[in-house]
This record gives structure tokens, sequence and C-alpha cells, in this order.
């Protein structure tokens, strides 16, 4: 491989790297604002100026290509100085309202002003102002005076959501970016150029002065609104979901992630309406019970019916731990052969570019790790005809709102005798149930969950529970968790009674007289490698933090597109 | 006088006395107070009557409604008991101490002394050596490490000091030719004063009182900052106000028992060559004596604001190797006096 | 173990010890003379010099509304993080301001870090030391206790500015 040498190292690269590439290949980061790994080069920043031995002036390093013997100076006395008065340019027209931007302390422009600001001006003329709080759709807010014009933001959208919505107008130190006349940014991706300003020219409606980033803990996880699985960081402070930022993986998302994942899938985690311990209906309203009560009810209820009559009815929305413990529970303890889950499909949704048609995260798991019928045993549409001729007469639903997607379902599962439900939230679902378990969201708990091209990637928990505490479980910490106490209004946020279906499962199957030896997820997982093929070889930590690809030619049913 | 009358005359002496000791005493918590806070430019109490003049009142009827409490490792009817002797030997001791002219009342010529004892001063002596019992006996019966360091300092340091205290009213008791108090104060008429005449003698006895009384600079038995507390670490309120109670209680006999010895007892110098009536002789020899005893507890606290505590050391090299060999030239003195000026 | 030896051999009359209790008798007798510092706390109240640090409040201007924005530095630089702050948007130019503004003062250490970091002169140190509480809740100060007249603070300001 061809050389070059940088600052004194030497560092390998491929033809056609500029040295910007090469030098974060090998770990070393040149300061850049237009720079972006996705995009094409545009070099109008000028602030990656590096000294090139033998060339008569500095030159660009993002789109200069590196060539064989090559001698880069990224931090010598030449360049540092073209970088301050880079800096010194940059912060010119640019307004010193740190403490209102929400960029501050995601900012390059305030890391850099650090590293390479002379720390005052020499401008003593009136800045230039320009539009400020300009909605560019509807969840992007633009500010003018703030903006670097590093095109960033115009590429992204030419580029990657292959929309073009938004572009440059007047020249000089007057320049702007504006929507074309009659368009906004609303393309699916808009979000996104909200992670790649480099200031806070663009920032998100949705988190607008919500909270600093400093105080936000950052979990690695993976979006649940589509079979995608998009890798993502859930943000948090006081224990409740913030905001999701997509975290790059190359074989999934690259960089990015789409509005929908972004803005619709984190607020049922923090709504009002969660269920916050089990419920019994008794006389016709549910009423709060505790667990012990809730299971031994549960339990003597399902042991009242035959096994032909009750149906279990998994989720995509769960954890492939989750639907594994509630096939075994299934055939295992109460013997029926009637399962299988809902599928959730919008074919108005997918694209060609990110959003996947199949809306459930985890369909494929849910059918590899065993939620189909047995032999004999009744599908989805053949539990609904029988619970409508009254053969079944006990539903066992988990994590699932049926009935917000089927309303017809609504008025044949009210003529079940038993209906009991693991649900995160009260809907249209729980309201006809008879038993309701708080399932934790996926914000709450460990798991994996497999894509729609059988990449099975892990959740981490973001919120703790009564299940998961924030320190014992390992989970991130902001300055906040790390220090607050329960007296304390920012520390613990609401913290919830909620379980993983897995352990409400394992609870359930405690109080029926067979005990299930699991004590972590981890430990469900191990058994499910170990009992499914499409598994085999698979742990926890081989997934990590970019996931695995299952052996899928060993399922026999393919998944749904 | 029939040995009713006695009987009456001496009850009503004893409820006289004990009246004035615990008025006395309260206020003496007040004064202390007070003369702490302006040695250190502070006020003092200001806030319960006037001028905080009823601040140790309250200070009683806080102590009286605290919790009290006896620690598990206690040895529970000594614990009790030791605050008991403490207040009793305080009392007690009073009793042989004249504080004034004999007087009459409806024509019967009555000694103002609770108890006219000839023996009065061993009386005294063997009181005070009680009152090591007190202490000692609370500090071990607390059955913490800390009263009982405080419980031992105080026996070594008591018993070191009653020697030279003893060997001091020698010298008195030599010039009176008399145990009676009331003998003692009447060879001290005029300016005869024994702290006059024997110097010596009257300095060790009054260094000696300040060690018996466990007043700084010799408070090792409590010694806040290193024993907490020492014997009554473990006590609280009443028990603890009876120590209280009777360290103070000491702190005015100690003062009365040094005017008797010392300072003329009683007596105003020449008062009796003015020829006055016998009732305003009474009255202005009980008010002289008030009036000593007062500025020597005055002295008392004024010494404990300006005089940093002893070190252990130090104070037995005092008691042994100053006080005591002072002590009996105080008495070589007397034997001068007594041979040469044939006084 | 040596045996340590003094510079100086004390003197016979040092040696007796009485003339110096003397001199320390005679000292704080006049001491008992001299006029007294004591300050009668309810009835007479120490006024606190400008550079004091009492309890942190917010600067309102005369137009009734904070300076603060909300930045959040003061909360990120609050050792015992006391400081919770919760932005919001609002129509004004400054288009941040704080919607809850809350100091624990039970955390509060009164080192004065939030008003040596605030951009924008909005926490300040007032005079107030007179603070006791019998519960919990009584000890969070929201905005309601927290905004204070700019001109009640102006000593403070001038202080900070002459010497920040």
């Amino acid at each position: 491989m061809p050389k070059f040498v940088l600052d004194g190292k030497e560092i390998e690269f491929e033809q056609g790297q500029t040295i910007i590439q090469a030098a974060k290949k090998s770990g070393i980061t040149i300061p850049h604002f237009c720079w972006h790994e996705s995009l094409s080069i545009s070099g109008n920043c000028r602030v990656c100026l590096v000294e090139i031995e033998k060339m008569p002036k500095l030159a660009i390093a993002c789109s200069t290509l590196a060539a064989e013997g090559m001698v880069v100076y990224s931090e010598s006395d030449k360049a540092l100085s073209a970088r301050n008065a880079v800096m010194e340019f940059e912060l010119i027209n640019h307004p010193l309202d740190c403490p209102i931007c929400d960029e501050a302390g995601e900012c390059k422009l305030q890391d850099y002003a650090y590293s390479h600001g002379s720390g005052e001006s020499r401008f003593n003329e009136e800045k230039i102002h320009k539009d400020k709080r300009v909605p560019l759709g509807p969840l992007v807010m633009f500010d003018g005076d703030r903006c670097i014009s590093c095109s960033r933001c115009i590429r992204f959208c030419d580029e990657i959501a292959k929309d073009p919505q938004l572009t440059f107008i007047k020249r000089g130190d007057r320049i702007t970016i504006v929507t074309y006349p009659g368009k906004e940014l609303d393309n699916p991706y808009s979000m996104n150029v909200t992670d790649i300003c480099p200031v806070g020219a663009l920032t998100s409606r949705d988190f607008r002065f919500k909270a600093r980033v400093w105080e936000l803990s950052s979990t690695k996880s993976i979006c649940n609104g589509c079979s995608r699985g998009c890798n993502i960081n859930l943000e948090v402070r006081n224990n409740q979901v913030l905001r999701l930022t997509p975290r790059q993986n190359e074989d999934v998302n690259s960089f990015w992630m789409c509005d929908h994942g972004r803005v619709n899938t984190y607020k049922f985690i923090n709504a009002e309406d969660r269920v916050d311990s089990p419920y019994l209906r008794r006389g016709g309203t549910l009423t709060r019970s505790g667990w012990d009560e809730a299971f031994a009810a549960a339990s003597s209820e399902l042991k009242s019916y035959s096994k032909n009559e009750i149906a279990f009815i998994g989720s995509s929305f769960a954890t492939c731990e989750d639907n594994f413990l509630l096939s075994k529970f299934a055939t295992q303890i109460i013997g029926t052969k009637h399962m299988d889950f809902m599928p959730h499909f919008d074919s108005g949704f997918g694209d060609n570019f990110l959003r996947k048609g199949d809306t459930a995260p985890n369909s494929l798991g849910a059918k590899t790790v065993g939620i189909f019928p047995g032999k004999g045993g009744l599908d989805l549409e053949g539990i609904i005809k029988s619970v409508k001729d009254g053969q079944i007469k006990a539903v066992f639903l988990m994590e699932d709102n049926l009935i917000a997607l089927r309303p017809e379902l609504k008025e044949i599962f009210s003529k079940l005798d038993l209906f009991i439900v693991h649900s995160s939230n009260f809907n249209e679902t729980t309201e006809i149930a008879d038993i309701v378990f708080p399932a934790s969201t996926y914000a709450e708990k460990h798991g994996t969950i497999v894509n729609f091209e059988g990449r099975v990637q892990r959740l981490r928990p973001a919120v703790a529970t009564f299940d998961v505490d924030r320190a014992l479980e390992g989970m991130s910490l902001s300055r906040w968790d790390k220090f607050g106490t329960k007296f304390d209004s920012w520390a613990e946020g609401n913290k919830r009674d909620a379980r993983s279906s897995w352990r409400i499962l394992a609870g359930l199957s405690g109080a029926m007289g067979h005990k299930y030896r699991y004590g972590t997820a981890e430990e469900v997982f191990m058994d499910i490698a170990k009992s499914i093929s499409a598994f085999n070889g698979l742990d926890y930590e081989v997934i990590g933090e970019l996931g695995a690809k299952l052996k899928l030619d060993s399922v026999s049913k393919p998944a749904i597109a | 006088m029939n040995i009713l009358q006695i009987i009456i005359f001496t009850v009503v002496k004893i409820l006289i006395v004990v009246t004035v000791i615990l008025l006395a005493v309260t206020y003496l918590v007040y004064f202390e107070r007070k003369i702490s806070a302006w040695a250190q430019n502070r006020i003092g109490p200001n806030r319960v009557g006037w001028h905080g003049a009823l601040q140790s009142f309250a200070d009683v009827l806080k102590l009286l409604l605290k919790e009290d409490i006896v620690p598990d490792a206690a040895n529970k009817p000594i614990h009790t008991l030791a605050p008991i002797i403490a207040l009793f030997v305080s009392f007690t001791t009073y009793a042989v101490i004249p504080f004034g002219p004999n007087i009459n009342v409806f024509g019967f010529s009555v000694p103002l002394v609770v108890a006219d004892v000839n023996i009065g001063i061993l009386y005294i002596l063997a009181l005070t050596s009680l009152g090591v019992y007190a202490i000692t006996l609370a500090g071990w019966s607390s059955g913490s490490k800390y009263s009982l360091l405080g419980g031992i300092r105080s026996s070594a340091q008591m018993i070191s000091y009653e020697i030279s205290m003893g060997f001091s009213i020698g010298g008195v008791l030599l010039l009176s030719e008399s145990l009676r108090p009331v003998a003692i104060v009447q060879a001290q008429s005029g300016w005869m004063w024994n702290a006059i005449l024997q110097p010596i003698g009257f300095i060790t006895f009054l260094v000696s009182a300040f060690a018996e009384t466990n007043r700084l600079p010799f408070d090792l038995p409590e010694a806040e900052p290193e024993l907490v507390g020492g014997y009554h670490t473990e006590y609280s309120s009443m028990k603890f106000a009876g120590f209280f109670l009777a360290e103070y209680a000491n702190m005015f006999i100690a003062s009365a028992l040094i005017v008797t010895l010392y300072l003329g007892g009683w007596q105003f110098p020449y008062l009796d060559h003015l020829g006055l009536s016998s009732g305003w002789f009474a009255v202005i020899s009980v008010i002289t004596f008030a009036v000593k005893i007062a500025a020597l507890l005055f002295f008392f606290i004024w010494v404990r604001w300006s005089i940093p505590r002893f070190r252990y050391d130090q104070l037995m090299n005092l008691g042994w190797k100053v006080m005591f060999p002072l002590s009996l030239l105080n008495i070589i003195w007397v034997a001068v006096l007594i041979m040469v000026f044939k006084l | 173990m040596a045996l340590k030896r003094r510079k100086k051999d004390l003197t016979f009359l040092e040696k007796i010890y009485i003339p110096e209790i003397a001199k320390g008798l005679a000292l704080t007798f006049k001491n008992m003379l001299k006029p007294k510092f004591t300050m009668q706390y309810p009835e007479e109240k120490f006024i606190p010099p400008p550079s004091y640090r009492g309890r942190p409040v917010l600067v309102m201007e005369n137009n009734g509304v904070e300076r603060c924005v909300a930045c959040g530095l003061c909360s990120r630089v609050c050792p015992p993080l006391a400081i919770e702050v919760q932005a919001a948007e609002t129509e004004r130019e400054k288009e941040r301001y704080p919607i809850k503004f809350e100091i624990n003062m039970l955390r509060c250490i009164f080192c004065g870090l939030c008003e040596e970091v605030c951009p924008e002169e909005a926490i300040v140190m007032s005079k107030d030391y007179e603070l006791a509480f019998t519960n919990r809740g009584d000890a969070l100060y929201g905005k309601d206790k927290l905004l204070t007249p700019v001109n009640q603070l102006q000593d403070r300001i001038d202080f900070l500015r002459n010497y920040k």
C-alpha cells in the first residue's frame, strides 16, 4: 500500500483517497467544517489547510489527493497560523450567542474557537445580521446569523435525500441559505441536516431548547421505527428520552436516520399514559395490583382453560428474548399450538433509502425465535376467527396494540373470557384486557432485534425502571444521574414499575409451578443461541455495537419483505 | 433553750442556708457566663428575664425536660448514686461554716451557724474527701473510657491536693488553737487575718481549693477537649444537673471556707469598736461575709477565663513538688510566728 | 530520644509563674471593661459588604423580565449540583428563557461559581443570608423567590464589574 507522511507519521492510504480521508482512517482528525465523509467535497471552509512539502502554497486536506511520498504537516506553524486566520474569518460575523444556541457543547466552531481561535476579535464593525428563527421545514429551524456557509445541508439534500430543497442566495458576507421558492425542507430525512450542521444554524424544532447536550446521557440502541433497524443513540436526561441521534453503522444506516424514527419513536416512552404496575380488571374497571397478585390471578385463570382454548400472540415490536420466552411458555407450559404475531406493513412508508415497508423492528426475529403456529395450530387469522366462534376463550397478547391497527377486532376480542396483555402504555387494546402487565419499552431493557436483512442488533437500557437500575445495570450515566438522589427533582425522573416481557413471563411461569432459570436477558439469549440454529455461535459480545448477521438459510419460512 | 427550740432554730437555719446556697449557685452560673462573655468582649446571656437574669432557671428547666439516658454498660445503682453523693457532700459541708455573729431572736441568742461543732474542720476535711467518691464512682460506673479516665484523674488530683490543703489548714489551727470554725473566725478579729499572717499558707490553700473544686486551671477530670466531659460524659438530664449544681456549690463552699479560715470570716475589721446595736452589727457582718465570698467567687471565675489548663504531669508536679513543700514551710513559718512573735 | 534544650532558661520570676498569672488576669480584666462586639441579631442585622456571597438570585430587569437565557452554564459549573434550569422559547429578542429555574438551597455551597460563569450577569450572589427551612420542599427556590429587581443588586453588580 502506498504511504505518505503526516506530521512525521507514516500513513497508509488507498489510491484516490484525499489526505483528510487517509488521516481519518488512521485516527488523525484534521480540523474541518464543510467536509463530510459521506458528502461530496466542497472545499469552501478552508479550515483544513495543511502544509505540504514542495508545494508553494498551503492546500486544503479535504480535496488534495494523497500521493506516495508526500510529506504533510497539519500542525506546523504555517498551517496553524493559517487555521487561526481562517477561524478569525469564520468568527467575524458569527454571533456570540452560545448561551442561547442549542448547538453549544457539540459545536465544531466552538471547539475550534477554543483550540485555534485567538480569543478576541479585531473586528470592530457591526456584524452582518441575517434572518433568525426561520422555520425551513416542519422540523428544522434556521438561524442565518450563525451559518458559516459550509453547504453541508445543501449537499445532503442533493446527494443523500435526493430531494434538492435548499440553496444559497446572495454573495459574499450576505450569503444565506433558503429553500427553493414554494418548497420547504420537508423530505423524510430532513433532520439529518441538524446533525451535520457544524454550527447552530440548523437546529431540531423537536429538541429545540429542551436540554443542553452535556446534560444528556447517551446509550447505543436501535431505532424501532421500522425493520431497517437504524443504529441510534438514545439521549436521556432525568430518565426521559429527549432526542434520538443516528449512530454510524455503514452496514445499516451510515450516518443517517429518518425523521419518523427520530421524532415519533420515543415519545411514548415518556408519556403520561404508561402502565405503571400490573392491573387487574375488577368489576369492569382496571385496578392497580401487586406483581404477585397479578401473577397468581393470571396463573389461576390460565389454568382454568384447556390448552386448545388458549392462543398466544407474540410481537414484532418485542425483542427476540421476549418472543422466545413467549413461545417457550406457550408450548412448554400451556401446550398450545395457536401462536402467531401481527405483521405491521405500511406500503406507503418504505422508500429506496432507509425506510422499510415493514414498520415493526423485529418481525424477522419474532418469527425466527419461534412465534409461528405449531403443527395444526392456528395462525393469526385463524385465531381471530376462532375467537369469533368462541372456540378460543383466552388470548395472551404481548406488546402489540392490535386494536389500534385493526379496530374491527375490538368487538371480537371483547368476547374473550380472558385477555392478558403486556403493554407499555394504556391504549385501545388494554381497554378490553382483563389483566395488564406493564412491559418495558425498547429503551428500558437489554435485548436483541433482527432487522429485515437478518442483522441481529442489541438494545440497551437508557431509561431506568424498577427493574433496571441505572448504576447497577451499568447504564450510561450523566453527571446528573451520577450524583442525584431521590430528593432531587432532576435525577430519577419518573421511574416506572415496568419489566421486560421475558421477565414477566418468567415470573408468571414461576407462579404456574415451572421455573425458568434466567437472571438476565443475556442468559435468555444464550439459550436462544443454543436452541435456534440461526443464532448459533452468537452472544452479546459478538453482536457488539454494530450487530451480526444471522445464518438465515436455516430458517424454514423467509421473512416478510 | 430546750431541745425543741434548738431543733426548730436549726431547721430554720438549714432551710435558709440551703435556699441561699441554691440561689447563689444559680446566679453563680449566670455570672460565670456573664463574666466569661465580658472577658471575651461579648454580652452574654441577655434574653431570659432582665439582662438574662432568669437564664439559669431556664437552663434548669431545660435539663429537667431532657431525656435521662443511662448507658447499657453502666452500673445503674452506682450511676444513680454518684450525683447524689456529690450533692450531699457539697451541701452538708456548709453546716459548720459560721456566716455571722450570734443574734437575738425572741430573746434567744442564736449563733449564725447551722452546727457549731468543736471538730468542724475535721468534719470539713472528712466530707471533702468523701466528695472524691462521687466523681470516681461516676467515672467508673458509666462504663465509658472517657468517664473512667476522668474519674481516675480526679481521684489522683483530689488526693494529691488534699495533702497540701490539710497542711495549710494546720497553720491556721496552730494559730487559732481550735478546730471550731467559730473560734477560728474569732481568732482573726481586727486585721489578724490568716491571709496576712501566713500568706504562703493562704496561697497553697487557695490553689488547693481550685484543684479540689475541679476549676480551671485544674479541671482535668472534665477536660472537654480531651475527655468529652470526663466523669460526667455519660450523664444527662437531672443527674447531670446534679453534678453541675454540686460543682458550683463546691465553689461556693470553698469560697466560704477560705473566707472563714483566712479572710476573717464574717468579721468587718474593728466593727465592734463602733458601738453599733447588735442587730446592725449582725446585718453588717452577714453582708461582709457575703461580699467576701462574692469577691472570691469572682476571682474563681476570673481565673477560669484567663489561665489555660495544666497538663496532667504538671498538675502532679505542682501538687507534690511545690504545694506540699510550701505548705510544710508555712507550718514552720507559723511555728516561728508563735515561738518568736508570741502570737 | 535526645532532649531538646530550651534556648533560654526561664528566670526565677518566670519560674514561680505568679507574675505571669497576674499579667494574664490583668489582661482579661481590662477586656471586661472594653466595649462589646456582640450584634443583637434579630433586632440588629449584619449588612454585608458587596463582596459578600449570600443566596444566589436572578437579576430581574426593570421591565420585569429576567436576564437569564437558560444557557445552563451555572447548572453545569455548580459543584454540588444545586441548580436546575429548564429552557423554553419566547417571542422576545433573546429567544431563550428559563421556564424553570430552581436552586436547591440545601445543596448550594455559596461558592459563587454560577455568578462567575454567567455570561449574562444574570445570576448574582445577594446579601441574603437568612436561610432556614423546616422541610426539603421549602429549600427549593424557584423563579418566584429568585427573581430580584436589578436596583437591589446594583452593589454586587458594580463590585463584579470592578473585580471579576
